[in-house]
């Protein structure tokens, strides 16, 4: 293994940071400016213009003639990819191992952008099994050694695939529960 | 126009002062990463831009502290090593130029019909000067410009 390759990584800390932004914004208000962007990561419109430059130039970022950004498909893809790897750790991390969950937040930020998309599905499944121990459908079943086949073979054919953003999709929400039960109390 | 309140005012002030001062850094590092003929010309333009933001960096902590606030920039700079040539230089720089002219447009949208005559005026001057500098960068890379945009 060769550390040094790490920082070849195709995508660095900040531009994954300022891809799920883009996601999220689009998600949550249909646009996406510079403006947002630069709030949404609590830093400048200057810093968001710099990044978004190399981003752009990687067909990654798209922005039309009202400076509204997008996401390319494979923008998207990467972003999809990052917001499920997040919170596939921070759930393993504050389910699994019982960390806080402000320290389970920040650590899985930390490894987003870096774990591979195998190791990612086999978190997931990992967690699923732990999660959902007595449901045994076959479909279910099915499903989970189909993955976890492809896994053995050191193969993931698109992250994430359907079934791992339905399990981030189910412990999202779970984990919004709890934190909203929390704020309750 | 957005809802006008002091606390408002400080934080897009803030907002200015961080973009301002971390234009500065950033034309400062252009500076050394510049190569090619072209790089004494490129240096000089790059060396004024950073005076220039430095000085409004300062115009607006004074302003900060009109309003009775403090000025606590968030900076948060990440800066690349790559060498670049002079065009390369200006075109991030017309970048950050860019920013800081839309966040004083927004400050202006702010402050205006406010009744703070002061922060008004303030902020249209900024929007002028920063017009000049992105007209200034896209006539060196050669863009057509007109106006302010």
């Amino acid at each position: 293994m060769d550390w040094r390759e790490f920082d070849q990584n195709p995508v660095s800390h900040s531009a994954a940071h300022h891809l799920t932004a883009i996601q999220q914004l689009l998600e949550d208000q249909g646009y996406a400016r510079v403006s947002d962007v630069a709030r949404k990561l609590g830093i400048t419109r200057g810093s968001v213009s710099v990044s978004l430059k190399g981003l752009r130039q990687r067909g990654l970022v798209v922005e039309d003639q009202h400076k509204h950004l997008g996401l390319s498909d494979e923008g998207q893809r990467i972003a999809r990819g990052i917001h499920t790897k997040r919170v596939l750790f921070q759930a393993f991390l504050e389910k699994s191992l019982g960390l806080p969950a402000d320290l389970a937040e920040m650590d899985a930020c930390k490894i987003e952008h870096l774990v591979s998309d195998l190791t990612a599905e086999a978190l997931a499944i990992y967690i699923d099994r732990r999660e959902d121990a007595s449901d045994s459908s076959s479909d279910r079943e099915q499903q989970v050694n189909a993955l976890e086949d492809s896994i053995r073979e050191g193969r993931v054919e698109a992250f994430p695939g359907k079934e791992i953003e339905t399990i981030s999709e189910r412990l999202q929400s779970s984990s919004e529960e709890q934190s909203k039960d929390k704020d309750d109390e | 126009m957005s809802e006008y309140s002091r606390e408002v005012a400080l934080s897009r002030l803030n907002e200015l002062l961080a973009e301002e001062l971390e234009a500065s850094i950033r034309y400062l590092h252009l500076g050394t990463l510049v190569q090619g003929i072209d790089r004494l010309v490129i240096q000089k333009v790059l060396q004024e831009n950073h005076e220039e933001t430095v000085e409004h960096a300062q115009q607006v902590s004074e302003k900060i502290l009109q309003v009775g606030g403090t000025p606590q920039p968030k900076i948060n700079l990440e800066l690349t090593g790559e060498k670049c040539t002079g065009i390369e230089a200006l075109q991030t720089a017309l970048l950050f130029e860019q920013a800081a002219l839309d966040a004083y447009k927004e400050f202006l949208e702010v402050v205006e019909g406010s009744g703070d005559v002061v922060l008004e005026e303030f902020a249209r001057q900024q929007v002028a000067l920063e017009s000049e500098h992105v007209s200034e960068l896209r006539m060196l890379l050669g863009e057509n410009t007109v106006g302010s945009e």
